[in-house]
């Protein structure tokens, strides 16, 4: 926390030099508390974060609203391959929102209206004629609090593959000899060995997933995402209900999961985003995305006021 | 709460005990004039009660007398008054339902005796009931048997089910999960109104379109189908399982859905696999209320069948409809008396029976299932 | 993994192929208006639509639908058109092609070739597990449309040669007759045809596999909720249009066309004459009303309202306040909710044992009332224990916390904060005992066809006598009618009783209307309310 806290003093005066509006909060009164709404205006410099090879997910002017309510505001950003990208925010900056635009789970709010582009691999996702089943294949999601299915805890592994037409182990399947039970255990034993959860409940395969506690539900949600092959992950505050042993397993999860996957992770908690991002997107009250770059960075240079004054711990 | 008693005895004992002592600290604690107030008034009701019961024309006196008492406790004493009135109140609820309950069954008794059979030497009342299979209160041999009621009112049902069921629930899905929610925003009251149509109208409809029309298309000597009664009736229940199946889908979580939408499912797999089978008590206890209201159907019933106790040949034959439990009964109350009507109040047992189990198996269904989503949740 | 296959994220633009099925589609969408019309007999079945006689059209059209499906389904298999399918249709399609092939083939082994029961069942067998073995075991693609297009052919076929055509007759040859027609059956089978190829062309349209699945199970699903709507609302509209001319026979404005009445001392003519509510019947009469009956179900609303409102209340304020949880409130809800589905007529049997012989040994107002108030009273316990339980404990902790006793929070802060919800329950039973007979057909059903003088006058009634019970009202001691009870005696009666009517299907109908616009009333004012009162929450 020290540290953190001398190197954005040291970064005062070049953030300050770069103040658009004028508003110089920080050098007179380092501790005045501010809510974040400053006269300073976002520059596009700050969001654009070079980095080497394709971006799997490319963002641009991304505008929501919920009825009258502006929840994102003209956000862009690219996403790169097989990395973690963290966003943060105080409540209620629309990050969430912003995640539920990778999938289109935010079709599922009827009073939600978005304007804009989300490409995946360049192919536009807000367009007619776009497939959400496949779209949610690749690009699978954990939520904010553990949502298990009322099923056993295999059932649940499973239960994307089988509704795919993947892996069929249906009472006809069976009769047919055409069943698929020994890849269902396969699939089983990777995906909760993948989630960290395997020597936990190997033995209670068939109990119900809502025997589990919290932070097993949690990763058996992820399992359950990664069961589908997902190219993309998208976790929404995925241990902000959990205790802190299982927040760090979670988070050496998502830090192993990189490797394969494109993870895209909101949280709160900025220690959280700095042990475990690549890249990290602060977004600031109003949906507006403020900063975007290298992790490194932006926790410890960050090029604008407001997010030095979220990061120190001001605001927010 | 989580100590155990030694043994009942021991636990009746102190629970006796602490219900004793709270007695005896209500009556230390309480104006002596407000006790007075309410043992007069609670006297005095009881008075009434029994003077009802017996038919006596003096019920009105004791009747004055608690009036009088409530309204002086009410002016004096509202706090205790006010009290001791919802419990008469609250009393008086279970009071009904237990008259009902001694009231039909002694009414029916004397028929049950008389149809009593002897099995080895162990004589098993009411047995003849439902071993005959002639309803004849008048030509004799005297027979009163249910079996050709049983037999109107089971077919009724199957068919009222097999119609309310299958389209009840898939219309609540529709209104739960399919429809834009201007539509459900209609159709919601649209259908809790139809819920009200009073049956006798269904009837009425029944009787002067349905009845003749079939009687017509299947060249049916007479009027009269047990398969358009089970139709009529199973549409007067459709609402009711739209209603109360559409409230159990919606109390689904709608994490559990977005949960499996998010794994890449479509709407209809995620209704089928996971907002089915969770809502399943609750769906269950919508389609068990159905049946209740197609059991004890009475109107439609009664105008639309024949009216003439008795199995129709083959046992299958939809195509002619006699009389179910409740037509026997709103028919012939009127020139029954005697065994003939006692054996009425055998059939109302029999519907009050057969619809309060349904109830308690559904309040069952549903606490299981609410105990279940609690701990989704 | 097994059958995984790539689909592309963004599906081009609507191919012939999809058009093909979305055809087939509207075809059975066609032949199923075309069936449902047949069946409600807007056109006969020997009519000739387009110069082809009816029965020859459907037959011929469901040729054409049946082969549609099975080429688009052979021609996915063959990879013409680009499909998604599963390796198998499923267990619930199989199991219901076995089924309906297995009906099939029995009818026909039976009743065309005359065989045996052995003939049959060996028939059926071989039927039924053909088709549930076609439907199973190849591709979807094939699975689900082979074994509905070759029924929809079938049944094309045997329409088309007339061994189902129209002076076809199938007698059941039961002992108590009953026989199917072919006026009947051919619209039937066309409807269950073109529903069955319908799913599957709609299957076919999504590209069978999940999206396939989807889309055929929303087309059965809309079509079910569209057909519910449309019967229901025919239904109310069909007893409007009949009834209207009876209700408003003899209407009439202007100053004194109505009868005179006397209000606080005053006699005058009111502007309005509505002979049918406003006469009873009499053979004199120009228009017989329904007065009494009118009269009377007002009164049986009050009487109920007044008997078990207030103990309704009281029992849901005692449950909800001062009670423990436990085994007592426990009692009292399964008792609530007995009582709430006891079927109508045994509390009809209840009142004939219990009230009738307290209450002057003859069925009267009272006992009808009462009858009626023990049906309400379940309803208004739970709905005001519902309406109770959601007022925030907040709202009694803080009241306690300023020394109000219990009552009186009960009175000044948990009965308004419940109050509406309260008065939605009521008004909701009200609506259901206002439409019920059954317990007043056993209580205080009065005369067939009861004149403007059998009117009630339950205010005027009271006397008062100094022996007990000190106060007597004859009106509600004395049998009277009710909409409902009228609306049944009506249908029932014979023709000498209610021979002073000139017009009676007319009459009937104006009265089963009058009682729908007054239940309905109830219905509509009550759910108004709780959609009013439930916004008003969630905009607080």
């Amino acid at each position: 926390m020290s540290e953190t806290r001398q190197t954005t003093d040291d970064a005062q005066a070049t953030a300050d030099s770069e103040l658009a509006g004028g508003a110089s909060p920080g050098t007179d009164q380092p501790l005045e508390v501010t809510s974040g709404e400053t006269r300073e205006r976002t520059r596009e410099e700050w969001v654009e974060h070079e980095f080497e090879g394709e971006a799997k997910l490319s963002v641009s002017d991304l505008d929501v609203y919920y009825g009258d309510d502006h929840a994102l505001k003209s956000v862009s950003m690219e996403i790169p391959e097989n990395s973690v990208t963290a966003l943060i925010g105080p409540s209620g900056c629309g990050k969430s929102t912003f995640l539920r635009c990778l999938n289109r789970m935010n079709d599922r709010i009827k009073a939600a209206s978005i304007d804009g582009s989300v490409r995946l691999e360049g192919e536009e996702l807000y367009q007619d004629g776009v497939n959400l089943v496949e779209l949610r294949k690749r690009v699978g999601m954990v939520f904010q609090s553990p949502n298990p299915f009322p099923k056993s805890i295999a059932d649940n592994i499973s239960y994307g593959p089988r509704k795919h037409g993947d892996l069929d182990t249906g009472l006809l399947a069976n009769l047919l000899g055409r069943s698929d039970d020994d890849a269902v255990d396969e699939l089983v034993e990777r995906s909760l060995q993948q989630a960290a959860l395997w020597d936990e409940v190997n033995d209670r395969l068939d109990d119900n997933a809502l025997g589990l506690s919290g932070g097993q539900q949690q990763r058996l949600c992820i399992a359950r995402a990664l069961a589908t092959d997902p190219e993309v992950l998208l976790m929404d505050e995925p241990a902000s209900a959990l205790d802190p042993i299982a927040t760090s397993k979670i988070e050496d999860l998502v830090h192993d999961l990189a490797e394969e996957y494109t993870v895209v992770i909101v949280t709160h908690n900025m220690q959280q985003a700095a042990r475990i991002s690549d890249q990290t997107a602060v977004f600031l009250t109003g949906g507006e995305l403020v900063e975007y770059g290298d992790t490194d960075q932006v926790f410890e240079d960050p090029q604008s006021q407001r997010v030095e004054d979220y990061i120190s711990g001001k605001f927010g | 709460m989580n100590v155990l008693p030694n043994s009942d005895g021991a636990g009746l004992r102190a629970a006796a005990r602490r219900g004793l002592r709270r007695g005896r600290d209500f009556v230390d604690e309480t104006p002596p004039d407000a006790l007075v107030t309410v043992t007069v008034a609670a006297v005095s009701l009881l008075a009434a009660f029994a003077g009802f019961l017996a038919v006596s024309s003096l019920t009105a006196i004791p009747f004055a007398v608690f009036l009088v008492a409530t309204g002086y406790g009410w002016l004096r004493h509202q706090e205790l008054t006010a009290r001791v009135l919802t419990l008469t109140t609250t009393v008086s609820t279970i009071l009904v339902l237990g008259l009902i309950l001694v009231f039909i069954f002694a009414e029916a008794w004397p028929t049950v005796q008389y149809a009593t059979v002897n099995v080895f030497g162990v004589p098993i009342p009411g047995l003849r009931l439902f071993i005959e299979t002639r309803w004849s209160p008048v030509t004799p041999p005297i027979q009163y048997s249910l079996v050709p009621m049983i037999h109107g009112t089971v077919l009724v049902t199957i068919i009222a089910t097999a119609v309310a069921a299958p389209l009840g629930v898939a219309a609540a899905l529709f209104l739960s999960e399919i429809a834009p929610r201007t539509v459900r925003e209609l159709v919601k009251p649209g259908v809790e109104i139809l819920a009200g149509i009073p049956s006798i109208v269904y009837g009425f409809i029944g009787f002067t379109i349905l009845s003749p029309w079939a009687a017509d298309q299947f060249d049916i000597v007479g009027q009269g189908t047990y398969l358009f009664v089970g139709i009529v009736v199973g549409l007067m229940a459709l609402p009711t399982v739209v209603s109360v199946a559409e409230d159990a889908l919606n109390s689904v979580p709608e994490s559990m859905k977005s949960g499996s939408l998010a794994l890449g499912t479509t709407d209809w797999q995620t209704m089928t696999s996971i907002t089915l089978p969770a809502a399943f008590s609750g769906v269950s206890a919508a389609v068990l209320l159905g049946v209740g209201r197609a059991i004890g159907e009475t109107m439609a019933a009664t105008v639309m069948l024949r009216g003439s106790p008795g199995l129709t040949k083959p046992l299958y034959n939809v195509f002619y409809g006699n009389d179910t439990l409740t037509s026997l009964i709103a028919a012939n109350y009127g020139d029954a008396d005697g065994l003939q009507l006692s054996a009425l109040f055998v059939a109302g047992v029999i519907l009050f029976v057969t619809v309060l189990f349904l109830s308690i198996g559904s309040q069952y269904i549903e606490a299981r299932m609410r105990r279940k989503l609690g701990g989704a949740e | 993994m097994a059958g995984a296959t790539d689909t592309a994220l963004v599906s081009e633009d609507t191919s012939e192929t999809e058009a093909v099925a979305a055809g087939a589609v509207g075809l059975a969408a066609v032949l199923f208006a075309l069936s449902l019309a047949s069946v409600f007999e807007l056109v006969t079945i020997t009519d000739p639509v387009a110069g082809v006689p009816m029965v020859a059209l459907l037959g011929g059209l469901l040729v054409v639908l049946g082969f549609a499906v099975v080429t688009f389904g052979v021609g996915s298999r063959l990879g013409y058109v680009a499909t998604d399918p599963r390796p198998t249709a499923g267990l619930l399609a199989s199991g219901t092609f076995g089924l309906i092939w297995f009906v099939v083939g029995g009818l026909v082994a039976s009743q065309t070739l005359g065989l045996g029961t052995a003939g049959w069942v060996v028939a059926s067998l071989v039927t039924g597990g053909a088709a549930f073995a076609v439907s199973a075991l190849p591709r979807e693609d094939i699975g689900s449309t082979l074994p509905a297009g070759a029924l929809a052919v079938f049944a094309g076929v045997v329409f088309l040669t007339g061994v189902i055509g129209p002076s076809w007759l199938w007698d059941l040859g039961w002992e108590q007759q009953a026989s199917f027609n072919a006026e009947f059956t051919i619209p039937v089978l066309t409807a269950f045809c073109s529903l069955l190829v319908g799913w599957a062309a709609a299957k076919a349209y999504g590209g069978f596999g999940a999206r396939g699945r989807h889309i055929g199970a929303y087309v059965l699903v809309y079509l079910n909720a569209i057909s519910i709507i449309a019967l229901l609302f025919l239904l109310v509209a069909f007893t409007v249009l009949k009834g209207l001319p009876g209700l408003f026979k003899g209407l009439a404005f202007g100053a004194g066309a109505g009868p005179e009445v006397t209000l606080v001392g005053v006699t005058f003519s009111l502007p309005v004459s509505w002979p049918f509510v406003m006469n009873g019947v009499a053979l004199l009469n120009d228009v017989n009303g329904v007065l009494p009956a009118i009269v009377g179900t007002i009164w049986l609303v009050v009487g109920a309202v007044l008997f078990a409102v207030p103990l309704g209340i009281g029992a849901a304020v005692f449950i909800t306040e001062y009670a423990d949880r436990g085994r007592f409130t426990q009692v009292v809800e399964i008792a609530t909710n007995g009582l709430w589905s006891t079927p109508s007529i045994v509390f009809g049997l209840f009142g004939l044992a219990f009230l009738v012989p307290r209450l002057g040994n003859q069925k009267s107002l009272l006992a009808g009332m009462l009858t009626l108030g023990f049906m309400l009273l379940p309803l208004v316990v739970i709905t005001s224990r519902e309406s109770m339980l959601a007022v925030p404990d907040e709202y009694r902790d803080a009241s306690a916390a300023l020394g109000v006793t219990k009552w009186q929070t009960v009175r000044s802060i948990v009965l308004p904060a419940a109050l509406p919800g309260i008065v939605t329950g009521i008004i909701l039973g009200v609506g259901r005992i206002a439409g019920e007979t059954a317990p007043i057909l056993l209580t205080m059903s009065g005369s067939v066809a009861p004149p403007g003088s059998q009117t009630v006058d339950v205010l005027g009634g009271f006397q008062l006598q100094y022996a007990p019970p000190f106060v007597t009202n004859p009106e509600l001691m004395q049998a009277t009618s009710a909409l409902p009870y009228q609306l049944y005696s009506l249908i029932t009666a014979g023709v000498g009783q209610s021979s002073n009517i000139s017009a009676i299907d007319e009459f009937r109908w104006a009265t089963a209307l009058i009682l729908l616009v007054v239940v309905l009333g109830f219905y509509a004012i009550g759910i108004a309310t709780r959609y009013y009162f439930r916004s008003k929450l969630q905009h607080d």
